[in-house]
């Protein structure tokens, strides 16, 4: 995923324990930006397919 | 260190560069359709390997993970550097994006310092030129002192060159860059310290051991032994005598030596004389001049108008004013008295503080509309890019706050969760910066609930919004300009590379606004329902009225109704509870203009939600935490009186 607030592209990964900050009932959904520390929202899979483009998607099919 | 996969005999060519430059485009044009991807050991990183033939030799090639400099943060940057180390690339093939060579050119440098056999790629050249750009790839190629080949892979063109450019690259040519003396100085000092053979050069080895590169200093351990000490104490009193933070320090070299470099190598087209409007645009938002109203323009329609105005005035209007005050409340109450023949039962589903007609009535009709549109600015503001430029823009006004434009991260988080953004200060620097962050984040930035809630409260009169706002925003200033008196000491640099204005994508928005709604609506679901519990046991029990008569005083000294405390208390417990509260009161009438005023700026300079406090416990300590507390809240209900009496005594708002 590209952070969004450097703009980098980051690993879209489940957020570790050291990036939680635990606030959240039932889990973190968060994605700490390695490189700045921005937190982007960690998209669930059943809306990522949106956030794949075409090619991508045909891809991952084949 | 990982050991890499069983070596071939073939010369390699290793691909480098960051994500979305071609690097796998230009991999699949030299190597066709024979590849393998295999996970890098020790990894879930996947690395792509090939052959292909040049001029008659064989070649293995390697495509790697992207990575924006030699010192890794993310695993795949890791993977990509320990394959430039162990790995022993006959060519490194550094592709960049034409569009961005300033940006990019950077990790070129790196490379050519560790001494790596490299060859320039400057792919997309296309887009460049659609848009205007002309790069002039033999000054860059003289300029550098490597092979610098223009290219557009996705077109096949420049293939031919590389592959030519590969055929006759001659590894013994190795450029040096100088940086400033001093800098040259600590470099060598270090340097002069190592004694082992590295996969890079010694130059480099010293670079990244001054930016505190974790997994480089553990293998220099390991090869220098007993000799290690010397090391360690060489860089531990090059940091001590520079007291800058190193790793801005060359990053900030690295820019002026790139911008030498281009000067000259990237013009406009005659045709297109003028710079595209993207970027000019980006200029604009972080002059200050030109910066400042365009942030009051998209305060304006963004916040204001999309947020305040449609978001918490026409939505809300027809959620909770029409659907649920008309329809759904009068329904479920007169099914409730039908059916349950017990008043404390109905009372908990139906009643005054009911889960029904309070708790999910907050959450569903007042708080999700307005979360959802200043969500759905959010997001369109965030996917545009401006927030960096926002850093920019800002970044000498937070620097007589005691911060620089890096605070922005955890204050533009905050008004979203302040809870998550006091957590996100601990990407600040110093401990004083963080410190000086959470106060203000406890007190003068209201999370994205509480902001749509009293922008919707109050777009109905102008007048009381700008009381507000300048009331936040003085508050916000004096007590950061106080801190930083209070706290002195020093001022980190703040520099960041700022990423291409775009228009916003709205696959990437509409993602963005569903997933932060999706889990904010999880997350106060059952929330608000265990707050309407609470007050239902208040209710009943008396301990609600007790709890009203206590705070009795300070809300009569603010000039409020009593019954605004239960708004206060529950402001602590969830802060859009308590501004759902405040927007409840002003539906009935309770509020005059004056009092909405008084209690919206006292509730959003109030203590933060619990859950905040325990944040701050948990980054700051429990004194801290606990003197913050004591300190926003004296100052939230001392400015309500002063603001009440200044607001009584002008006439202002009457």
């Amino acid at each position: 995923m590209i952070c969004g607030f450097c703009g980098r592209e980051i690993p879209d990964r489940v957020p570790q324990p050291e990036d939680r900050c635990g606030a959240c009932p039932g889990g973190c959904r968060k994605v700490h930006c390695p490189h700045c520390g921005y937190a982007n929202p960690s998209v669930p899979a059943f809306l990522q397919k949106l956030t794949r483009s075409k090619a991508e998607r045909d891809k991952e099919d084949s | 260190m990982q050991t890499p996969p069983a070596d071939s005999n073939h010369p390699k060519i290793v691909l480098v560069g960051n994500p979305n430059v071609g690097k796998s485009v230009l991999f699949n044009a030299l190597t066709g359709a024979y590849t393998t991807v295999s996970n890098y050991p020790g990894t879930s990183v996947e690395v792509s390997r090939g052959h292909c033939e040049i001029d008659g030799v064989r070649y293995e090639v390697l495509d790697t993970p992207g990575m924006y400099a030699l010192l890794p943060i993310t695993e795949e940057e890791r993977v990509a550097r320990q394959i430039l180390l162990a790995e022993t690339g006959h060519i490194i093939v550094h592709v960049i994006d034409a569009r961005n060579l300033e940006r990019m050119l950077p990790m070129t440098l790196q490379l050519i310092e560790a001494r790596l056999p490299v060859l320039l790629v400057v792919n997309i050249l296309d887009e460049a030129e659609r848009i205007g750009m002309q790069i002039d790839t033999e000054l860059l190629q003289e300029k550098l002192g490597i092979p610098v080949i223009g290219a557009a892979t996705a077109r096949k063109r420049g293939l031919k060159e590389i592959r030519a450019a590969i055929a006759a690259f001659d590894s013994t040519r190795r450029p040096t860059f100088a940086y400033a003396s001093d800098l040259e100085r600590d470099i060598l000092r270090i340097a002069a310290t190592l004694d082992s053979d590295y996969p890079l050069d010694r130059r480099a080895v010293a670079l990244l051991l001054m930016q505190k590169d974790e997994e480089l200093l553990e293998l220099v351990r390991t090869a220098e032994g007993e000799g290690f000490a010397a090391v360690e104490a060489a860089v531990r009193e090059v940091a001590f005598e520079r007291r800058v933070d190193l790793h801005l320090r060359i990053s900030l070299e690295r820019k002026r030596v790139c911008k030498g470099v281009l000067d000259g190598v990237i013009s406009q087209d005659s045709g297109g004389a003028r710079t595209p409007f993207s970027e000019r645009l980006s200029g604009w938002t972080m002059n200050p001049w030109s910066g400042f109203p365009l942030l009051l323009l998209v305060l304006y329609f963004g916040l204001y108008q999309f947020v305040g105005n449609f978001g918490a005035g026409t939505v809300v209007d027809l959620l909770e004013g029409h659907i649920f005050e008309q329809w759904l409340n009068p329904w479920s109450i007169s099914l409730s008295d039908r059916f349950i023949p017990w008043y404390w039962l109905r009372e908990l589903i139906t009643g005054e503080y009911g889960i029904f007609t309070l708790g999910i009535r907050y959450a569903v009709a007042i708080i999700l509309p307005i979360v959802g549109t200043f969500f759905l600015a959010f997001s369109v503001i965030e996917d545009t890019g401006y927030f960096p430029r926002l850093a920019m823009l800002v970044d000498r006004i937070f620097k007589q706050i005691g911060l620089n434009g890096r605070a922005v991260i955890p204050i533009v988080l905050g008004f979203g969760c302040d809870t998550m953004a006091t957590m996100v200060t601990r990407t600040l620097e110093t401990v004083r910066e963080r410190m000086i962050a959470t106060v203000l984040l406890a007190l003068a930035i209201p999370c994205s609930a509480q902001l749509g809630v009293i922008l919707g409260l109050l777009s109905g009169a102008p007048g009381a919004l700008l009381v507000w706002t300048l009331c936040v925003g003085l508050i916000f200033l004096v007590i950061g300009f106080l801190a930083a008196r209070v706290m002195p000491g020093e001022l980190p640099m703040f520099y960041m590379e700022i990423p291409p204005l775009r228009l916003p994508q709205p696959r990437n928005v509409l993602v963005k606004t569903l997933t932060r709604m999706q889990w904010y609506l999880l997350e106060i679901f059952p929330l608000f329902i265990f707050a309407s519990v609470l007050l239902w046991a208040g209710k009943l029990s008396g301990a609600l009225d007790g709890l009203i008569t206590l705070l009795r005083p300070a809300m009569l000294a603010l000039g409020l109704p009593p019954d605004t405390a239960a708004v206060f208390v529950l402001g602590f417990f969830r802060r859009d509870f308590g501004a759902a509260g405040l927007y409840d009161m002003q539906a009935n009438g309770v509020l005059s203009v004056v009092q909405l005023t008084v209690a919206a700026v006292t509730l959003t300079l109030f203590v933060p939600c619990i859950a905040q406090f325990l944040m701050m416990k948990k980054e700051r300590g429990w004194p801290t935490a606990t003197g913050i507390f004591v300190f926003v809240t004296a100052v939230a209900f001392g400015f309500g009186w002063l603001l009440n009496q200044a607001l009584l005594t002008t006439g202002v708002l009457s």
